[in-house]
C-alpha cells in the first residue's frame, strides 16, 4: 500500500486524543466462495474523518457492515471500543449499535411512518424513553441540526432525495452515537445537496465529537470532510493519506480518482 | 483477484431450509423475548383484517350465491330442493369457505407483506432497523405473523356467514324460504364437528400466510425487480401451503370425527 501520510503535514489535523475506536486487522470476506476483502487493515481515531474511496463492488460497504455486525466476517481481527465485534452476543451487539450512527446510501427511512415517527423509534424502541416532552426536544434538536424542523409531520415520499439524507441522518443523531458510518452519503444528489450534506457531516463532526468512515466516490465530499482518505481496490487497500498528499501520488488508479481535480 | 467457487444447487437447496427453519426458530423465541409490539400488531390487525372485509365480503357473497345456482339444478332432480341449505351450509363451513377466504387472503395479504418486506430490504430499512438496535423480527414478523394467525380465522367466519347469506338471497331468486327457517335449517345441518375443525384449520391458514409472506419479503435479493418476485413468490407459495394444510387437516378431521 502506498503510504504517504508521514510525508507531508495533514490539512486538516485529527483530534489531539489518538485513542483507536475501530481497529481491524486482516479482515476477510467472501461471498459464494467470491473474495470481496482482502486483508484489510483499518485504525480509526477518536474524532477522526475517515473517508474510502474505491470502486463499485471493492468491498468498501462490506467494511463498514461488519463493523456494526450486519455480516460476519470470515477470518480478521475487528474491534470497536476495544471489544471484538464477532465474539458480541446480542445484548452487547445491540449496546454497540447504540453509540454507532449508520447513514444508509438512500437514507433508508421507514416509509409507513413519519419523519417525526422514524426519529422516535429508535428513542423509544431502542433508549426506551417514555418522557413525551423530553423525546419531542430530541427529534426537534436532531431535526434542527439537519434543518428539517419543518419537515418534522412529513412523509419519507412527500420529501426529495437531499431532505431524506438529512432526515436519515438525524435519526441517527438522534441517539447521540460516537461513530458515524456513512455510506455514499452524497450518491445521487445535485452538485449543491452534495456539498451541503459533505458540509453537515464535517459539522456533526466537529459539533458532536464523532468519529466517522465515510465511503464515497464524490471527491468534493472527500476533499471537505476528509482527515485522512483509504483507496481501496479489489478487496485491499492501495493507498493512504490526506486528500493533498493523494492528489500528488503516481499510483494509477488513485490519480483515476483525481484526474478532474484541479 | 481469488477465483470464484460454484457452490451446488443441493447445498443452496438445504441452505434455504435451514434458513426456513431458522426464521421459525427465531419467529417463535422472538414472541417470548423482549417487549411485544403492541401497537405495531394492532395496526397489522387492521390493515390485515379490516382491510380485507370488503374482499372476503364481496368474494364469499358470490360465492354462496353461485353455489346454490349450481347445486339447485342437481338436487331439483332428485326432488331434494329443501336440502339446499343443508347442502350449502355443510359444504360451505367445512371446506368452501375457509379454502376460498385462504386463498383470497393469500393473494391479498401475503402479496403485501412480501412486497412490503421485501421493498424495505431493497431500500435499506431492515438493515436501518437492524444497525439502530431494534430488532426488526420483533417489530415486523412477529407482529404480522400473530397477526394473519388472529385475522383469517376471523374473516373465515366472517366470510362463511356472507356466503349463507348470499346462499338465501339466490335461493328467493326461484324459490320461496323465510330468513328464519333458512337460518334453522343451516344451523341444524351445522355441528360442532363442522365448524371447530374448519376455524382450527383457519388458524393454520393465516399462519402459513403471514409466514410465508414475511419470510418472502426478508430474504428478497437486493434490487426492485426482487421486490416483485418476492410478493409473487409469497402468494404462489402460501396458496399451495393452503392446499396442503387442508389436505392434511381433511385427513385428520375424517379420522377423528368422520368415522
Amino acid at each position: 500500500m502506498e503510504k504517504t501520510s508521514e510525508q507531508t503535514e495533514t490539512k486538516k489535523q485529527p483530534a489531539k486524543k489518538e485513542e483507536v475506536v475501530i481497529a481491524i486487522k486482516g479482515l476477510k470476506k467472501a461471498f459464494d466462495g467470491k473474495h470481496v476483502l482482502n486483508d484489510i487493515n483499518l485504525e480509526l481515531k477518536r474524532g477522526e474523518n475517515l473517508v474510502i474511496l474505491g470502486r463499485s463492488g471493492t468491498g468498501k460497504s462490506v467494511t463498514i457492515e461488519c463493523i456494526v455486525g450486519l455480516i460476519k466476517q470470515d477470518k480478521g481481527s475487528l474491534k470497536v471500543f476495544g471489544d471484538e465485534v464477532i465474539d458480541m452476543n446480542d445484548k452487547k451487539l445491540k449496546e454497540l449499535r447504540m453509540k454507532i450512527g449508520f447513514l444508509f446510501q438512500s437514507g433508508a427511512l421507514y416509509d409507513s411512518m413519519t419523519v417525526r415517527e422514524n426519529l422516535e423509534f429508535p428513542l423509544t424502541r431502542i433508549l426506551k424513553m417514555k418522557d413525551q416532552q423530553e423525546i419531542d426536544k430530541r427529534v426537534e434538536d436532531a431535526l434542527d441540526s439537519v434543518g428539517l424542523l419543518d419537515s418534522v409531520e412529513k412523509m419519507p415520499s412527500d420529501l426529495s432525495g437531499g431532505m431524506r439524507k438529512r432526515a436519515g441522518l438525524a435519526r441517527t443523531l438522534v441517539i447521540n452515537p460516537e461513530i458515524m458510518l456513512y455510506d455514499e452519503p452524497t450518491t445521487g444528489l445535485d452538485p449543491i445537496t452534495s456539498k451541503e450534506i459533505s458540509e453537515l457531516i464535517l459539522s456533526i463532526q466537529k459539533k458532536n465529537k464523532t468519529s466517522s468512515i465515510i465511503i464515497t466516490h464524490d471527491m468534493e465530499c472527500a476533499r471537505i470532510t476528509a482527515d485522512r482518505i483509504l483507496v481501496m481496490e479489489d478487496g485491499e487497500y492501495i493507498a493512504e493519506g490526506s486528500f493533498d498528499e493523494l492528489h500528488k501520488s503516481k499510483n494509477k488508479t488513485v490519480c483515476a480518482y483525481f484526474n478532474d481535480i484541479l | 483477484m481469488a477465483e470464484e467457487v460454484v457452490i451446488p444447487a443441493w447445498k443452496r437447496w438445504l441452505e434455504g431450509i435451514g434458513d426456513q427453519v431458522g426464521f421459525f426458530i427465531n419467529f417463535f423465541r422472538n414472541i417470548f423475548v423482549g417487549g411485544f409490539e403492541w401497537s405495531e400488531f394492532v395496526r397489522q390487525c387492521y390493515e390485515i383484517g379490516y382491510r380485507s372485509v370488503m374482499l372476503v365480503g364481496i368474494t364469499s357473497f358470490i360465492m354462496g350465491v353461485v353455489l346454490i345456482l349450481q347445486l339447485r339444478p342437481t338436487l331439483v332432480s332428485f326432488g331434494s330442493v329443501s336440502m339446499l341449505p343443508k347442502t350449502l351450509s355443510v359444504s360451505f363451513v367445512r371446506e368452501i369457505g375457509p379454502v376460498i377466504i385462504g386463498i383470497i387472503c393469500a393473494g391479498k395479504i401475503a402479496s403485501s407483506i412480501g412486497a412490503e418486506l421485501g421493498s424495505m430490504k431493497v431500500t435499506e430499512q431492515l438493515s436501518a432497523m437492524e444497525v439502530s438496535g431494534a430488532n426488526p423480527t420483533q417489530y415486523l414478523v412477529v407482529t404480522r405473523i400473530l397477526a394473519t394467525t388472529l385475522m383469517v380465522p376471523l374473516l373465515s367466519v366472517l366470510g362463511d356467514a356472507i356466503g349463507l347469506f348470499g346462499g338465501f338471497l339466490a335461493l328467493n331468486l326461484r324459490d320461496h324460504m323465510s330468513f328464519s327457517l333458512y337460518f334453522s335449517k343451516i344451523i341444524g345441518a351445522l355441528d360442532f364437528t363442522d365448524f371447530l375443525p374448519a376455524l382450527v384449520k383457519t388458524i393454520f391458514f393465516g399462519f402459513a400466510i403471514g409466514f410465508v409472506g414475511c419470510y418472502k419479503g426478508f430474504h428478497s435479493n437486493k434490487g426492485t425487480e426482487s421486490v416483485g418476485v418476492a410478493a409473487n413468490s409469497a402468494v404462489v407459495t402460501a396458496s399451495l401451503w393452503i392446499f396442503v394444510i387442508d389436505a392434511i387437516a381433511v385427513q385428520i378431521t375424517s379420522l377423528l370425527f368422520y368415522k
